[in-house]
C-alpha cells in the first residue's frame, strides 16, 4: 500500500516570538516493511539555520532556529511511503518469555534496535509494581513471549476506555493506569511498562494509521491523527502490536519513529522566547493511493496554554 | 574557645599524654594514628609534638582569627533542599600523610583516573568492552547516565574527563581503597583550597616546618588541562553553575575567582552559528571552554532532559563540531555506577593488562546469574541497591542493610525475582578512622573518628596529576558516616608531607604575560544583579532616612511640648510615603512601632530589612565579583536590621540603630567608590544607585517640596537629602520653596540632587559598550541626555508638583530602557517557554 501523508503543525502566539529553537521528528523512516518514496519539510518563517542529525535510534532529527519576530510558526511534512509488512506470526508461536528475557540480557549488541535498549525504565515509562502485576497475568510460566504480548494487548483494549478528555500529553502513566482510560499514547506506555516490568524489551512507535471515513461521507482534510503503538521483542524479531485497536501493526500502520517512549519520538520539541499564550493546531492526512484527495473543512486537534 | 585551644591546658608532656594515652583504635578497624599493638604511625607524632609546643593562648588567638576569615569570606555550604547556608565547620586537626605513602596512593589514583577515561571513551566510542563481552551491554544501556546523544562524539582535545575524584578510606586489611568514584562533576577542590587557607593562617610555622606540599601548582595544572583542545589561543573559560541555590555554589564562586573563570548560568549562554556564546553587556561573546558543575542530563534541554532550566539549548552541537571544550564531558556520570564497580577488576586487566592498585569494596551485579546465586546464599554483611542511582558510597541509598532479616529480606528477594539486573550488591565494612577531639570531664583528648578522604586528579598536558591534599570529612560521632556534609560532620585539611622544604608558589603567572586593563566583558546577568544591588541598597537608605526624619520631627515636637506630634501634617506625609512604599502595613501605628516595622519588618516588602535582603540576594549571585569586605558589611547591615518582632524598642534606640545602618550603607558606597575597578561592573552598581536616588528624590520632592509645602516640610526635604548644612551655609534666611527645590533638584554641585544623578548617569552610559547596529545613539542614552537637558536648563520655579511627577516617570522610563538594552535575558526579563505538545 502506498500512502500520501501530510502533517501540518501551526503555532499561533499571543505575542510575537523573538526566538525559537526546535527539533522535529516528522519524517517517516525507511525499513521495517516500509520505504519512503519522498519526503519534504516546509518551515515558515524561514529559519536562520536548519540542520539534520541522525539520533541514536536511527531517526533523522531536524533542528532549526528562527530569530526573526513571528506570530505564527508553520511546519508541514509531506511524504509518500510504500508499506508492505508480513502478517502476524501464528498465535502462541516463538520462544518462551522467560528465555526471551534471559537472552535479551546477555546480548552483546548495542545496535539501535538491540533489545537491551528497551528493557529499562525511561522518562515516560517508570516501572510500577501494579502495572507489572497486571501484565503478569498474561505471562503464565512457559508461555511464548509473543502469545503473552498479544494477550496483554487484547486485555488493554478490553479493560481501558478510549477517552481523549481523560488524559493529555503530560499525564503520568500511573494516573492513566488507575483511570483505566486514555488515548493511544497512554495505552502504549502502559503496555510497555508491563512488559518491561517483567524484564521483556518493548519499544514505543509513533506514526499514523489508515482510517476509513464514515460510510457515504468524503474524507475530511486534516481529520486524521498521529498514532502510537508498541513494538515487542519476541525473541527472534520485533513485532508491532497496537493496543488501541487490538491489532498487529501491518499495512495500515506507517512508522515515523521508534524509541523508548514518547520523549524519544515527540514530533516537535523546542523553546521559544515569549511571554504570551500559545495555540497549537495539528492537521494530519493519511491518504491511500487511489482514494480522492480530502475535502476542505474545519478539522484537526488543538491545544493551548495561557 | 576551639577544641584545640582547650586541649592545650598544662605543659607539653602532660598535654600529649592526656591527648593520646587512652587512644585505642576500634577493634578490627584500621586507624591513621595508632597501628597494631599501640604503635604510633607515620607523621602523627611529629604533628602532635609540634602542636603541643604552642601555648593555649596562642592557639586561641590564631584559630579565632582563622575562623573569622571563614566567616568573613562567607565559606559555607547548603544542605540539599535547605534555603539557609551553614557555616563551614573545620577541624583544627589536619589529616597528615607521609610522602612515601602518598606516592603509592597517587600512583593508584592516576591508574584509576586513566582507566576511567579509557572506559568512558570506549562506551561512547567503539564499544569494544561490550562487543567483546568484558562488560554486559545491559550495564551501559540500562544506565540513566548513558546519554545516547553523546554516542560517537569525539571530545575536542580527546578527553572526556578533566577532573576525577575518588572517595577513599582504608579497608579492613589496612590498605587504601576507593569507596566511590566521582566523575560527573566532582565537588570539593575549592573546599580543599579554603581549608588550606584557614589552616595555614592558623599554623604558618607548623605548616612550613612539616614541609607540607602546596596546592597552587595543582590548580595551575588543572587550569592548563581544562583549556586543552580549545580552538582559540586565548580561550574564554566559564564555570557552568546551577546558581546560588546549588549546595556548593559558594565553592564554585570561590573557584571561579581563584582560577579567573567566568561564573555563568545556563541563561547567560546561548548557541549561535554553531558556537557557544555568553551574553554580555557588549553583546554575544564566544565562549570556548566550560567547566561543568551541573549534572550532565541538564546540560542541553533540546537533546537531553527537556525539563532542564539550567542548560543551553543545542549546546551538544558545539561539542560535536569541536568549538566547545567541556570538562567533564556530559555522560561521564555513567562511571559512577555501582554495577560498573563490580566489573572494574576485569576491565583493568582488559585495558591495562594488570590489576587495580586501589581496589574497591567487592561488588556483584545481580544480572549475572552466578553473582545472583552467590548473594542469594549469603546476603549477610551486604548492601543491595538499585543500579540506576549513582553510588553515594557505603550503601547510603541501599534498599537492604547488611543485617536484614524476616519480612525485609523477603521483600528484597521478591524485587530480585522480576528484574535482578536492576540491583547491585556490595560487601559492607565500617569506615576507617583518624584522630578527632573529644571533650571529657578532664579536658580534651583524641579519639578515633570515621572519615572519608576525597582526592582529586586533573588531566593536564603532562598527564594525570594528583592534588597533594584533598577534602577530608570526619565524623564527630562514631556512628555517623561522613559521606556528605551535614550535621555532625566536620571537614579537615589534608597535609601531604614532602621529604624536603617546599618552594613557595602561587597562581602567579610564569614568564611574560600580556598586560590588560579591561577585565573582559561583563555577563548581562551579572550586570543585572549589580544594577539591582545598587538600587536596593539605595532604596534601603531612602527608607532609613524617612524613618530618621520621622523620629526627628516627632522628637522635636515632643521637646517643644506640642500635642499631636504624630498627627502633624509633615509627620502624616512621611507616614503616607512609607505606606506607599510598602515599608509599613498601616500608616497609623505609634511612632516607635512604625519605625521598627519600617526598619526591620520581615513581612513588609518595602522595609529597609527587605531591601537589604534583596541587595544581598542579588549580591549572592555575584560572590566572585564582590570583595569580602563588601560581603561582610552587607551581612552586618542585615544583622543590624533583623529586629526581633517580639521585642519592642524605644524611639531613641531605633534612632541610633537607623543611624548605624546609614553608616553601613555609607561604607558600602565607599567600598564601591574606592575599591572597585572602573569597569562595567562598577558602572552598573553606580547606575543602579543613581537612578534609584533620582527617583526617590523626585518622590521626596513631590511630598515635601510640593506647591503647598510648609517650612516644616522643607526642613524634612533638606534632611532627607542630607542637605541641611549646605543649605544653611548658602542661604542665611530661613527655608523657602525655590531655593530648596533648586538645591535638591537642579544644583549640579549637590551630590544628592537629581541634577547630579543625571549627570553621573549620562557619563556611565557613555562609558558602557554600545552595540551600534545602526549608528544611532542607543535609546537609553538618548533618554538620559534629553532628561539632562531639561534639568540643566530648568529653573526652580518650573518644577511644581506636576513637573516633579513627570520627572519621576521619566527616570522610571530610563531605568526600563537600561534593563531592555543591557539585560534582556536577565532574571527580571521574560524566560523561554516550552512549546506545548500534542500526542
Amino acid at each position: 500500500m502506498i500512502y500520501t501523508l501530510r502533517h501540518l503543525t501551526t503555532y499561533r502566539y499571543g505575542k510575537p516570538v523573538r526566538f525559537a529553537r526546535c527539533s522535529l521528528r516528522l519524517q517517516p523512516r525507511d525499513g521495517e516493511g516500509q520505504s519512503v518514496l519522498s519526503s519534504e519539510l516546509t518551515i515558515s518563517p524561514t529559519p536562520r539555520t536548519r540542520t539534520v542529525r541522525r539520533d541514536y535510534f536511527g531517526l533523522d532529527v531536524v533542528s532549526f532556529l528562527i530569530d526573526t519576530p513571528h506570530s505564527e510558526l508553520r511546519v508541514e511534512a509531506l511524504s509518500r511511503v510504500a508499506v508492505e509488512r508480513p502478517p502476524l506470526p501464528p498465535a502462541e508461536s516463538g520462544p518462551a518469555w522467560e528465555s526471551v528475557r534471559d537472552t535479551a540480557l546477555t546480548g552483546r549488541s548495542m545496535a539501535p534496535d538491540a533489545p537491551v535498549h528497551f528493557m529499562f525504565p525511561s522518562v515516560r515509562v517508570p516501572l510500577d509494581p501494579d502495572v507489572t502485576d497486571y501484565a503478569r497475568r498474561s505471562f503464565t510460566p512457559g508461555r511464548s513471549a509473543y502469545g503473552g504480548a498479544v494477550d496483554l494487548m487484547r486485555r488493554i483494549r478490553t479493560d481501558f476506555k478510549f477517552d481523549a478528555k481523560a488524559t493529555d500529553v503530560h499525564t503520568p502513566l500511573a494516573k492513566a493506569f488507575s483511570l483505566r482510560a486514555g488515548v493511544c499514547q497512554d495505552f502504549a506506555h502502559i503496555m510497555i511498562a508491563g512488559l518491561r516490568g517483567l524484564g521483556l524489551p518493548a519499544a514505543y512507535v509513533s506514526g499514523y494509521i489508515r482510517t476509513i471515513p464514515p460510510a457515504g461521507r468524503p474524507r475530511l482534510r486534516g481529520a486524521d491523527a498521529s498514532h502510537a503503538w508498541v513494538s515487542v521483542w519476541c525473541g527472534e524479531s520485533w513485532i508491532g502490536l497496537d493496543p488501541t485497536n487490538n491489532i498487529g501493526a501491518c499495512d495500515d500502520h506507517i512508522v515515523v519513529a521508534r524509541g523508548r517512549d514518547y520523549t524519544d519520538v515527540s514530533p516537535i520539541d523546542g523553546v521559544v522566547s515569549s511571554s504570551g499564550p500559545q495555540k497549537l493546531k495539528v492537521e494530519v492526512d493519511v491518504i491511500p493511493d487511489g482514494e480522492a484527495m480530502p475535502e476542505d473543512a474545519v478539522a484537526g486537534s488543538e491545544a493551548e496554554t495561557a | 574557645m576551639t577544641d584545640l585551644a582547650e586541649a592545650h591546658a598544662g605543659g607539653l608532656a602532660t598535654r600529649l599524654a592526656r591527648w593520646t594515652s587512652d587512644y585505642q583504635p576500634r577493634p578490627g578497624i584500621p586507624d591513621e594514628f595508632a597501628g597494631a599493638g599501640g604503635t604510633r604511625r607515620g607523621a602523627w607524632p611529629r604533628l602532635l609534638d609540634r602542636l603541643g609546643t604552642l601555648s593555649g593562648t596562642e592557639i586561641t588567638t590564631r584559630f579565632a582569627s582563622a575562623e573569622r576569615h571563614i566567616r568573613d569570606t562567607g565559606i559555607s555550604y547548603r544542605i540539599y533542599g535547605d534555603q539557609r547556608e551553614h557555616a563551614w565547620p573545620l577541624s583544627s586537626l589536619p589529616l597528615v600523610i607521609e610522602s612515601a605513602e602518598w606516592r603509592a596512593l597517587s600512583a593508584g589514583i592516576v591508574q584509576r583516573a586513566g582507566l576511567m577515561e579509557s572506559i568512558v571513551s570506549d562506551i561512547y566510542g567503539d564499544g569494544r568492552m561490550v562487543s567483546e563481552g568484558v562488560l554486559p551491554a545491559a550495564l551501559v544501556a540500562g544506565s540513566p547516565e548513558f546519554l545516547r546523544p553523546l554516542s560517537g562524539v569525539k571530545p575536542p582535545g580527546g578527553r572526556w574527563l578533566k577532573l576525577y575524584a575518588a572517595d577513599i578510606g582504608r579497608g579492613p586489611d589496612g590498605r587504601w581503597r576507593v569507596l566511590a568514584d566521582r566523575t560527573q562533576a566532582p565537588s570539593g577542590p575549592g573546599y580543599a583550597l579554603e581549608n588550606r587557607m584557614v589552616l595555614t593562617r592558623a599554623f604558618p610555622d607548623l605548616y612550613a616546618d612539616l614541609h607540607v606540599e602546596r596546592l597552587a601548582p595543582f590548580f595551575q595544572a588543572f587550569r592548563d588541562g581544562l583549556v586543552m583542545g580549545a580552538q582559540r589561543s586565548d580561550p574564554r573559560i566559564g564555570l557552568l553553575t546551577s546558581g546560588p541555590l546549588s549546595s556548593t555554589y559558594v565553592e564554585q564562586a570561590a573557584l571561579a575567582r581563584y582560577l579567573g573563570l567566568l561564573l555563568v548560568e545556563g541563561d547567560d549562554l546561548v548557541m549561535q552559528d554553531g558556537a557557544l556564546h555568553v551574553r554580555t553587556v557588549a553583546g554575544l561573546k564566544r565562549t570556548d571552554v566550560l567547566w561543568r558543575r551541573i549534572d550532565s542530563d541538564y546540560v542541553d534541554p533540546l537533546e537531553l532532559n527537556p525539563a532542564s532550566r539550567l542548560g543551553i539549548s543545542g549546546v551538544l552541537d558545539a561539542l560535536r563540531n569541536g568549538s566547545l571544550v567541556m570538562g567533564n564531558m556530559p555522560g561521564t556520570g555513567i562511571l559512577e555506577s555501582g554495577a560498573l564497580a563490580a566489573y572494574l577488576p576485569r576491565i583493568a586487566r582488559y585495558f591495562l593488562g594488570t590489576d587495580l592498585a586501589l581496589e574497591g569494596p567487592k561488588s556483584w551485579w545481580c544480572g549475572d546469574p552466578d553473582s545472583l546465586a552467590h548473594i542469594r546464599d549469603d546476603l549477610d554483611g551486604m548492601t543491595l541497591r538499585p543500579v540506576a542511582t549513582p553510588t553515594k558510597g557505603m550503601g547510603r541509598d541501599a534498599i537492604l542493610g547488611p543485617h536484614a532479616i524476616g519480612a525485609e529480606r523477603d521483600r528484597v528477594l521478591a524485587a530480585l525475582r522480576d528484574r535482578p539486573f536492576d540491583y547491585v550488591a556490595q560487601e559492607q565494612a565500617p569506615l576507617s578512622t583518624m584522630p578527632g577531639w573529644e571533650r571529657d570531664p578532664e579536658g580534651m583528648r583524641l579519639v578515633p573518628r570515621p572519615f572519608v578522604l576525597r582526592v582529586f586528579a586533573a588531566a593536564t598536558p603532562e598527564g594525570w596529576r594528583v592534588m597533594p591534599g584533598g577534602f577530608c570529612r570526619i565524623s564527630e560521632r562514631p556512628d555517623v558516616d561522613p559521606i556528605e556534609m551535614r550535621a555532625g560532620i566536620k571537614s579537615a585539611d589534608v597535609w601531604v608531607l614532602s621529604d624536603g622544604p617546599v618552594e613557595p608558589v602561587s597562581l602567579m603567572q610564569q614568564g611574560a604575560s600580556r598586560v590588560r586593563r579591561i577585565a573582559g566583558h561583563l555577563p548581562s546577568r551579572a550586570a543585572d544583579s549589580l544594577f539591582w544591588f545598587g538600587r536596593y541598597v539605595e532604596r534601603a537608605e531612602a527608607v532609613i532616612r524617612l524613618v530618621i526624619a520621622h523620629l526627628g520631627s516627632v522628637g522635636n515636637a515632643v521637646i517643644a511640648d506640642m500635642a499631636g506630634a504624630e498627627t502633624a501634617p509633615t509627620a502624616l506625609r512621611i507616614r503616607a510615603l512609607l505606606d506607599e512604599w510598602g515599608a509599613i502595613e498601616a500608616p497609623d501605628l505609634p511612632t516607635a512601632k512604625l519605625a521598627q516595622e519600617a526598619l526591620g519588618g520581615r513581612d513588609t516588602y518595602g522595609s529597609a530589612l527587605s531591601h537589604s535582603l534583596s541587595a544581598r540576594h542579588n549580591a549572592a549571585s555575584l560572590r566572585e565579583r564582590l570583595s569580602s569586605e563588601a560581603w561582610r558589611v552587607l551581612a552586618d547591615l542585615k544583622d543590624l536590621l533583623d529586629l526581633d518582632d517580639a521585642k519592642e524598642l524605644a524611639e531613641a534606640q531605633l534612632l541610633g540603630l537607623a543611624e548605624r545602618a546609614l553608616s553601613h550603607i555609607a561604607a558600602l558606597a565607599g567600598l564601591a567608590q574606592e575599591n572597585m575597578n572602573r569597569t562595567a561592573g562598577w558602572h552598573f552598581v553606580d547606575l543602579g544607585r543613581r537612578i534609584e536616588r533620582a527617583i526617590n528624590t523626585c518622590s521626596f520632592a513631590a511630598s515635601f517640596a510640593g506647591d503647598e509645602a510648609t517650612a516644616e516640610d522643607l526642613g524634612v526635604m533638606l534632611s532627607l537629602c542630607d542637605s541641611h548644612v549646605s543649605f544653611g551655609a548658602r542661604y542665611m534666611q530661613g527655608v523657602a520653596i525655590d531655593p530648596v527645590r533648586d538645591m535638591v533638584l537642579l544644583d549640579p554641585f549637590n551630590p544628592r540632587s537629581v541634577a547630579f544623578q543625571i549627570d553621573a548617569i549620562c557619563r556611565h552610559l557613555a562609558d558602557l559598550p554600545a552595540l551600534r547596529v545602526d549608528g544611532l545613539p542607543e535609546a537609553q542614552l538618548r533618554l538620559a541626555q534629553k532628561l539632562a537637558g531639561e534639568i540643566t536648563t530648568g529653573e526652580a520655579s518650573d518644577f511644581d508638583g506636576a513637573a516633579v511627577a513627570r520627572l519621576e516617570n521619566a527616570f522610571e522610563g530610563l531605568a526600563d530602557a537600561i534593563v531592555t538594552r543591557y539585560f534582556p535575558n536577565g532574571p527580571h526579563a521574560m524566560r523561554p517557554q516550552k512549546l506545548v505538545g500534542l500526542a
